[in-house]
């Protein structure tokens, strides 16, 4: 019985455990303030950047507070200047970034 | 102090002048009478009928034909809006812009880099180009024409140019530097559409130099308009721009531009002379008339982008 319980509280921890491993390696969530979203070809244009980067999970464009909401999966990370390249590069100024770990 | 009197006097009254002169070159009136809003259809969603995103519109006789951006796909209705059928979701990923030519819907695919082509029944017939930065080849197409003799104009948004292929994807020319945005020097400021008349001439959609671009069969500029010197000062006076992002020969022979940031489409003969104006004015963050479209009856198609909708606009008497 006492080894029954034992054994219960272990897969629990392994399960605790786990969880919280896939809780850390969960990724990352970038909120970019970027001015001036409110064409279509120019949010496409991020969209389909971010889109086609390995390891983007998804791309959220909110046209009401100007942001650009991109998560990645744990294996991919982007320092500021890289998401500032990818946002020029689609016509638009990066203003900040907020980095979250998800 | 007379003197700073007298002074400040002149200059009020040459401002008075200039401004007023200003108004009269370049702020002309309607020259037709005003289009009314006959109706409109749909909603956000991504049933028959409904959109999400409308990007683009195109009209052959009496059906209609929609680019529905995030649901990638085409949905055909009828001039009162029912619904008739709908193609393109495995091909499409993100359709903006198109055109008809001989029976064929010639589509840009934004995230596709390519022009994808059907049959006006929603058959897939080929794609044309792809992705890359050379002659021949699309980053971010945001609209396409084709002309009577089957050559093909894209506008390459991000690329900052216009491409004349041959219709099996040959390159024949372009406008615009590649990747260099600009307003002077044959330079393009993010290009967003074309349109072609049966004479030839091409029009382009110069979209962020706020002006129109009329181009000749040899390649040359005819005309081009859009407020004073057509030199990227945007506004929202008749014959101004504030972003284009569409552009359509009706079978008038007139242009009709979407004038994106302003809610409306304003109308113009070839040479760019201002005839009419009319929309519906945003009351969201973001904006309405985003692509236009005339049928034979005079009657003007309108994808509303912010309201998820169509407009069906009918001419004055």
């Amino acid at each position: 019985m006492k080894i029954k319980a034992i054994s219960i509280n272990l897969l629990f921890a392994s399960v605790a455990l786990l969880w919280g491993s896939f809780s850390f390696a969960a990724g990352t969530q970038y909120d970019m303030r970027v001015d001036g979203l409110a064409c279509p070809f120019c949010a496409y244009g991020i969209e389909k950047k971010f889109t086609k980067t390995e390891g983007v999970k998804s791309v959220d464009i909110d046209l009401v507070k100007g942001l650009v909401i991109v998560t990645t999966n744990d294996e991919k990370s982007f320092k500021e200047a890289e998401l500032k390249t990818i946002i020029n590069d689609a016509g638009f100024t990066m203003k900040s970034v907020i980095e979250k770990n998800l | 102090m007379k003197a700073l009197l007298k002074l400040a006097q002149w200059v009020t009254v040459m401002v008075l002048i200039i401004g007023g002169i200003t108004y009269l070159v370049w702020v002309p009136s309607p020259q037709e009478s005003a289009y009314t809003l006959a109706k409109t259809w749909g909603s956000k969603g991504d049933s028959a009928g409904q959109f999400n995103e409308p990007t683009g519109i195109a009209v052959k006789g009496n059906e209609v034909f929609v680019s529905d951006g995030r649901n990638h796909r085409i949905q055909v209705f009828d001039v009162n809006g029912n619904a008739l059928r709908q193609f393109g979701a495995k091909e499409l990923e993100r359709p903006m812009n198109m055109s008809i030519q001989n029976n064929e819907l010639y589509v840009a695919d934004y995230f596709a880099d390519q022009i994808k082509v059907f049959s006006l029944q929603g058959e897939y017939r080929r794609s044309i180009g792809k992705p890359g930065k050379g002659p021949g080849e699309f980053t971010i197409p945001g609209g396409v024409a084709v002309s009577n003799n089957g050559d093909l104009y894209v506008a390459g948004f991000t690329q900052q140019r216009v491409q004349q292929l041959k219709a099996d994807g040959r390159f024949v020319q372009q406008w615009g530097v590649s990747g260099e945005a600009g307003t002077f020097g044959g330079k393009l400021r993010y290009p967003t559409d074309v349109a072609v008349s049966k004479d030839g001439t091409l029009f382009i959609a110069d979209g962020y130099n706020d002006r129109v671009l009329a181009i000749d069969a040899n390649g040359e500029i005819l005309t081009k308009w859009g407020g004073p010197f057509a030199m990227n000062i945007l506004g929202s006076f008749n014959g101004w721009f504030a972003t284009i992002t569409g552009i359509s020969v009706g079978p008038s022979g007139n242009v009709f531009v979407a004038d994106f940031y302003n809610d409306r489409v304003q109308k113009f003969t070839p040479d760019g002379t201002f005839l009419n104006a009319f929309g519906i004015k945003t009351t969201g963050p973001t904006h309405t008339s985003i692509a236009v479209a005339e049928a034979d009856d005079g009657s003007v198609f309108v994808a509303d982008y912010a309201n998820h909708q169509i407009q069906k606009w009918q001419p004055g008497k």
